[in-house]
């Protein structure tokens, strides 16, 4: 069975400086697979890159076996691959409901967009109480609801998360992880970034650890050694570098 | 002298309502592409000379003329648009040197294919007093473009708030990045933008032309006059558009009943400065906005 999502050997940057050396990616559909690593190694990047937002200067990505490369971020969307970017990015001067509506904005969303939305208000029942507040105004938690719930609603086939926990309150986290593994359950396709890291395990299928810009490990999530992950992750490396 | 006053602030109010639709055209495409066209008031002088060539030649009345002046004004804003979208590198400034460039251009067309003499409407319909409650005087021209101006602004406003690709618009405005990942195409947004900012600017023209005079320099004046009011309104609000707009015609048409013509230029300069210095975010801006 082919992959989903396939990345091979990418690399990517925002002008002169390169952030992605060699980043290999595989993503199995219906399956969650989980990013971790350290701040600054290109997690976020990584989804950006996929999503167009930043240009790849070499290597392959490929969604349903057609390449990603040159792809404007809009046809992606309309392809079915999703990001939802951290919460600070919600429009702050739009209404709620507005965002919201925003994530059915391409063609084949508008016709239904009724649906959409009373699905998101049954996940999240708290933005259909703030529907008509402004998204600025809302609390850290709140937004990164309202970027899920806009996300969602643009029916996506992949979805790219962006450190959904980031910054939050555990209560929070928790409500978040729910819904993460209500979606999982659904049979939907998640790629999840997170810094969170035993949280997000509990989630994956499949883990990979990304540091300085490279994918250092790939691992079936039922195979990981948290102790060895995290000697990984801060650097300690006693052992090899397990590649798989 | 209550009641010259009172005609100061009636006839402030008037004029309110075509700076407003000047002020609303910049204000959107700076909102989407981040760009100040320097070139937006000659967009409106050309719709004013387009209404002044269709009833000298065909004696249309400007009513009739706006038509004409929106493919002309449409056309111009396209092309403005087009020479943007060539710009590599820092968009945000050389957009400032090209626009500025073309306003130039734009200016000197007129003046070499109409003159640099004062034109209005000769048609007498426009200029009959319209008296209001026996003290109010004002001509009929600067009541209907005033009404008009209004009816435009609130159509934008519900088009902004209400539409898929108003909703697109703000969202582009808001966060670029975000908006693509919602499947916008942020170009097309822009494209959108600038063609309303001709609408707009086509139906400032005609009133200008109808309720005003006209010469090749007031263009450059217009575009002042517009980017203080979008300034005070704190970007991207339209009430604050209309406020403004009200706040800089009746501070001129004040300080011409108080002082003198001459002085008129400098009050909508020091509102500007004032309010710059007491809210800097605008009257409508929130905290933050400035950063941008």
């Amino acid at each position: 069975m082919t992959p989903l999502l396939e990345v091979s050997g990418l690399r990517a940057g925002y002008g002169q400086i390169n952030v992605l050396w060699d980043v290999d990616l595989t993503v199995e559909e219906g399956k969650t697979t989980v990013i971790v690593g350290p701040n600054g190694a290109g997690k976020t990047t990584l989804l950006r890159t996929l999503m167009g937002l930043v240009y790849a200067s070499a290597g392959s990505m490929t969604l349903h076996g057609q390449t990603l490369k040159g792809g404007k971020t809009w046809d992606i969307v309309e392809r079915g691959m999703v990001m939802i970017p951290e919460g600070r990015m919600v429009f702050p001067d739009m209404s709620v409901l507005d965002n919201l509506m925003m994530g059915a904005y391409p063609r084949a969303g508008r016709a239904d967009w009724e649906t959409r939305l009373e699905r998101v208000f049954a996940m999240f029942p708290r933005l259909k109480e703030r529907r008509g507040q402004m998204a600025g105004l809302m609390s850290g938690g709140e937004a990164q609801m309202l970027a899920m719930g806009r996300g969602l609603m643009e029916n996506p086939q992949v979805l790219l998360i962006d450190e959904p926990s980031l910054g939050l309150a555990p209560v929070i986290v928790d409500e978040i992880f729910t819904i993460l593994a209500d979606l999982k359950a659904q049979g939907l396709t998640i790629v999840l970034v997170e810094q969170n890291t035993s949280r997000a395990l509990h989630l994956a299928d499949h883990v990979y650890l990304m540091r300085s810009g490279k994918t250092i490990l790939s691992q079936p999530a039922a195979e990981v050694d948290l102790g060895h992950l995290h000697d990984l992750y801060f650097a300690r490396d006693g052992g090899s570098a397990a590649v798989g | 002298m209550l009641e010259l006053i009172l005609q100061a602030l009636y006839s402030g109010l008037l004029a309110g309502g075509y700076y407003a639709m000047i002020a609303l055209g910049l204000a959107l495409v700076f909102g989407t592409m981040r760009i100040i066209n320097l070139a937006h008031g000659e967009l409106v002088l050309l719709a004013a000379y387009v209404a002044f060539e269709m009833e000298r030649s065909f004696g249309w009345t400007p009513l009739a003329s706006i038509p004409v002046a929106l493919v002309v004004v449409g056309l111009t804003a396209l092309v403005i648009y087009l020479l943007i979208g060539r710009i590599r590198q820092d968009r945000e400034l050389n957009s400032l040197i090209l626009t500025f460039g073309i306003a130039i251009v734009l200016t000197n067309l007129i003046l070499m294919i109409w003159s640099a003499d004062i034109r209005s409407t000769s048609n007498s319909w426009f200029m009959d007093g319209v008296v209001l409650g026996d003290t109010l005087f004002s001509m009929r021209g600067e009541v209907i473009f005033c009404v008009i101006g209004v009816l435009l602004l609130a159509a934008t406003y519900w088009w902004l708030n209400h539409t898929w690709q108003g909703r697109a618009l703000r969202a582009v405005a808001s966060n670029r990045d975000a908006a693509k990942l919602m499947g916008v195409n942020p170009a097309r947004i822009e494209a959108l933008s600038f063609l309303v900012s001709g609408v707009l600017a086509t139906f400032a023209g005609v009133a200008v032309y109808t309720a005003s005079v006209v010469f090749p320099a007031v263009g450059h004046n217009l575009t002042i006059k517009a980017f203080v009011i979008t300034v005070l309104a704190g970007m991207g609000s339209v009430p604050g558009v209309l406020l403004g707009a009200v706040l800089i015609g009746v501070g001129e048409t004040l300080t011409t009943t108080l002082a003198k013509p001459s002085l008129q230029e400098l009050t909508g300069m020091v509102i500007f400065l004032l309010i710059l210095f007491l809210r800097p975010s605008g009257l409508f801006g929130r905290k933050g906005m400035v950063k941008k």
